[in-house]
């Protein structure tokens, strides 16, 4: 198994819920905070639970997104350490890699735009290329956040893979 | 979404929805912004601009403007809070008020692209309103009309998704009830002002949101370097913390119970929300978490006073960060503080109160009715219930037809109470309309001044007294306005008093006084009364406040006393340009200022309404059994009012004052209306005491 993001359990540090990690991964990829940008997704329980699952890309080896994709090494690609990562700019936002995910939510998020050229697919790259290492590990306020390298579970995988 | 931004920390529109036709308008944010800041400040110049004299709360001319302000959404810690303004249902009477709210809701709207939304005019059937980034529609709510708050959100989500972030209303909103409160997310709720009855009476259950869009700060490095700084400490882990008791101090009760922390709205560093986890729901006997923090732990029982803690707002050199913002990082106090005489100087047990006892299941049962009702906890716990426990005492109720015995120690009335008051059942009819106007329907000379004789000094060596009814002006009870559940010092229940007096509502949500511990010295040292310092930080306060609803900011991690410019870097950082405190104080004191106009004209808002408004509640003794005076009261509004700039005679602010906040075209709109005071009058004849006491 790859590193990847996961989540702690709650008997170490309970998710706040603050979303930080969303909006610290597109601040840091992107330049602004959105919902369709970040690599990192927080979602809340029922109404009146207060648990918070935390979605990201599990980096599999078998990288399915990779496959799907029509430009695989020239928009999905994967670095030498196993990590895939997209290459926005010759992304042209065809949605396959996100299809293809095998995980419930997808973990690759997709720009939505009227301006075919501003349609990307975003994906967790671990930060890759900063030297702090993965933003949303870096700033989560509850150290909720660390990179792993154990495999899911079947249990997990059943339960739609959470962090 | 990732269009361009013009506006650096704003999204660029603002949104108009009219319920009566089912339209939809976009505005140009550009038309106010950066301006007026956005929040609260927003909110009062449309209102200005839109809304005339006259308009009632329920008059579909009302409008409910909520709005954004520049750092919501951008990752800035504290930002993520929402304002609401309209006619407030549950001011005494009806006036321009606002609200304040958490949770997902205002960073959500800024992602569907929209700084601020008008609800306007009255839907011809029971309406909820699904704003999908750019697509509008006027759902049927006939399905969820009658639904509890939870209830209603889970619908909601299971219509349009788990993403989808809602605000709605119970039933108490929908039957009009003066106190109803809009929930979102987790028990977030805008609820002093009554605007839940303001949808109830547009026939609105609820507001969807979805949004894909983005939200652009201008400086995102310095984004970053507040993360760390409002952040200090950072990085805690954050445990399940097993309590043996519930309430607070001296008011507690024996209990087993989770606590956990949680975070209030996106972006933030904190974790204020307090949560119980895993209580039985009152309506179907499942596990919930629901809130604990402040008022919430009033309804487990009322013996005690609760003394205004210091230490959670005022810094000393030492502990710089107050021991409220420590304990939402998970931290505990620096000891061995040369200032801890002045941080914990009211850090003692208050009056015996015994308003009602001690009972844990009572409490879970009040919170979740009021939760899941849509219910202000500050009316009922603080106001009404105390009011019940105090008049039964009294004999007052022998006369009134509860429909069963009233006792505040039973759950079955508490059950039955609550229900009547939101269905507006038999005597609820009444309670329906708030505490103040109940009072007044029931007779406020018998059911409101009858002074309660339970009340001791907490050595038990004297008795003090306090109405049966805990009104603090304009509608609203008590808060830190220095008796009853809120004894505080004097210097304090002055400050507070002049944030009542000036204000439509309870200003103290975002007005509680933060301050270094050489202040409260200078206060004491010049004397409360005749304090010139108290003047100024009163109306730095109010500012401050203004800033924090405005910016936004949240109530508990701002301002910070040694760090006088956090809010201006704020501000600067999610519009991208360098601005300074008093920059921002001037956008403050404009605000404030157009607050004050607004009041003028719609409710001919004056000294002769204003300052006998709060005057009552200072007769009765505080703990330490002191009182103001009639004079004494009026000389220190005098100084607010010189120091303001303001007409000693009507409470009106001169031309000169007006022109130096840039609110010129407010100056000849008072001028038209017969408002504008001669320049610099310093005589005027005091009105005599209007309660003889």
């Amino acid at each position: 198994m790859n590193h990847h993001i996961v989540k702690c359990p709650p008997s170490y540090s309970v998710c706040t819920g603050c979303n930080s990690c969303e909006m610290v991964c597109s601040l840091t990829h992107d330049g602004l905070v959105s919902p369709s940008c970040s690599r990192i997704f927080v979602q809340q329980g029922p109404t009146q639970i207060m648990r918070f699952d935390v979605f990201t890309c599990q980096q599999c080896e078998d990288a399915p997104c990779y496959e799907a994709c029509p430009l695989k090494d020239k928009a999905m690609c994967v670095d030498p350490n196993g990590t895939t990562y997209i290459n926005e700019d010759a992304c042209i936002g065809c949605g396959k890699c996100q299809r293809a995910c095998t995980f419930t939510p997808s973990r690759i998020n997709l720009v939505k735009s009227k301006d075919k050229s501003r349609r990307k697919a975003k994906k967790c790259d671990l930060c890759k290329d900063r030297p702090e290492g993965a933003a949303c590990v870096q700033w989560c306020q509850a150290k909720c956040l660390e990179l792993n390298d154990k495999p899911l579970t079947w249990e997990m995988k059943e339960k739609g893979g959470r962090a | 979404m990732t269009e361009d931004h013009t506006l650096f920390g704003y999204v660029g529109q603002i949104l108009r929805v009219n319920l009566t036709d089912s339209t939809t308008e976009i505005l140009p944010s550009a038309r106010y912004l950066p301006e007026y800041i956005g929040g609260k400040a927003l909110c009062s110049k449309i209102f200005w601009d839109e809304v005339r004299p006259g308009v009632g709360a329920f008059d579909p001319d009302n409008k409910l403007i909520l709005a954004t302000g520049p750092t919501t959404g951008t990752g800035i810690p504290t930002g993520g809070r929402t304002t609401m303004c309209g006619i407030a249902p549950n001011s005494l009477p009806e006036q321009f008020a606002s609200g304040s709210i958490g949770g997902r809701l205002g960073t959500v709207l800024k992602y569907a692209g929209y700084d601020a939304l008008i609800i306007e005019g009255k839907a011809p059937k029971h309406t909820y309103l699904l704003i999908d980034d750019d697509k509008i529609s006027f759902l049927d709510a006939e399905a969820i009309w009658g639904m509890t708050v939870h209830n209603s959100q889970r619908s909601i989500m299971l219509a349009h998704g788990p993403e989808i972030c809602s605000m709605v209303i119970g039933p108490a909103g929908e039957n009009l009830v003066r106190v109803a409160t809009i929930t979102t997310s987790n028990d977030h709720n805008f609820s002093k002002s009554g605007f839940g009855a303001v949808f109830g009476a547009k026939n609105l259950k609820a507001v969807a949101l979805r949004g894909s869009g983005s939200v652009q700060p201008g400086n995102i490095q310095k984004v970053f370097e507040l993360r760390k700084k409002i952040g200090d400490p950072p990085q805690v882990v954050n445990r399940i913390e097993p309590q043996t008791e519930v309430g607070k101090g001296t008011n507690s009760v024996r209990a087993d119970w989770n606590l956990c922390r949680f975070t209030c709205s996106p972006g933030c560093t904190a974790r204020c929300q307090k949560v119980m986890m895993g209580t039985t729901s009152t309506f179907t006997g499942e596990l919930v978490d629901q809130n604990e923090k402040c008022v919430s732990t009033r309804a487990f029982g009322s013996i005690f006073d609760s003394p205004f803690p210091v230490w959670c707002f005022i810094a000393s050199k030492k502990n710089t960060i107050t021991f409220a913002q420590l304990k939402s990082w998970g931290k505990g106090q620096v000891p061995d503080d040369p200032d801890m005489d002045v941080l914990t100087s009211e850090a003692f047990a208050g009056d015996r109160l015994d308003y009602f006892g001690m009972s844990y299941d009572r409490g879970i049962v009040l919170n979740q009715l009021c939760n899941e009702f849509g219910l202000d906890k500050w009316d009922v716990c603080m106001w009404c219930f105390a009011w019940i426990g105090m008049a039964k005492k009294e004999n007052l109720l022998d006369d009134l037809d509860f429909g069963m015995e009233p006792d505040t120690e039973n759950v079955d009335f508490v059950k039955h109470f609550i229900t009547c008051m939101t269905y507006r059942y038999g005597i609820g009819d009444i309670f329906a309309e708030g505490m103040a106007r109940a009072i007044r329907t029931l007779g406020k000379e018998k059911y409101g001044d009858t002074t309660y004789h339970g009340r001791y000094s907490a050595d038990g060596s004297r008795q003090l007294d306090l109405p049966v009814s805990v009104e603090a002006g304009w509608g609203q009870t008590y808060h830190w306005t220095g008796r009853g559940a809120q004894g505080t010092p004097k210097w304090l229940w002055l400050i507070n008093s002049l944030m009542f007096m000036v204000n439509t509502r309870d200003p103290i949500a975002s007005g509680h006084i933060h301050a270094k511990t050489d202040s409260v010295r200078r206060f004491y040292e010049e004397g409360p009364s005749t304090s010139q310092h108290l003047i100024d930080m009163e109306i730095r306060n109010e500012w401050d406040s203004m800033i924090k609803d405005s910016i936004t900011a949240c109530e508990w991690q701002s301002p910070a006393a040694f760090w006088p410019s956090q809010e201006a870097e704020m501000f600067g950082a999610a519009i991208g340009e360098e601005v300074t405190a008093d920059e921002l104080y001037a956008y403050a004191e404009r605000a404030r200022l157009l607050f004050r106009a607004i009041l003028m004209r719609n409710h001919g808002r004056c000294r002769d309404l204003e300052v006998p408004q709060v005057y009552p509640n200072m007769t009765y003794p505080d703990p330490k059994g002191e009182v103001a005076t009639w004079d004494e009261w009026n000389d220190i509004v005098d100084r607010y009012y010189r120091t303001s700039g303001w007409d000693l005679e009507t409470g009106w602010p001169y031309r000169s004052t007006w022109e130096k906040a840039g609110l010129g075209y407010i100056a000849d709109e008072m001028e038209k209306l017969g408002m504008l005071p001669p320049e610099g009058r310093t005589e005027y004849i005091r009105k005599p005491n209007p309660i003889g006491r």
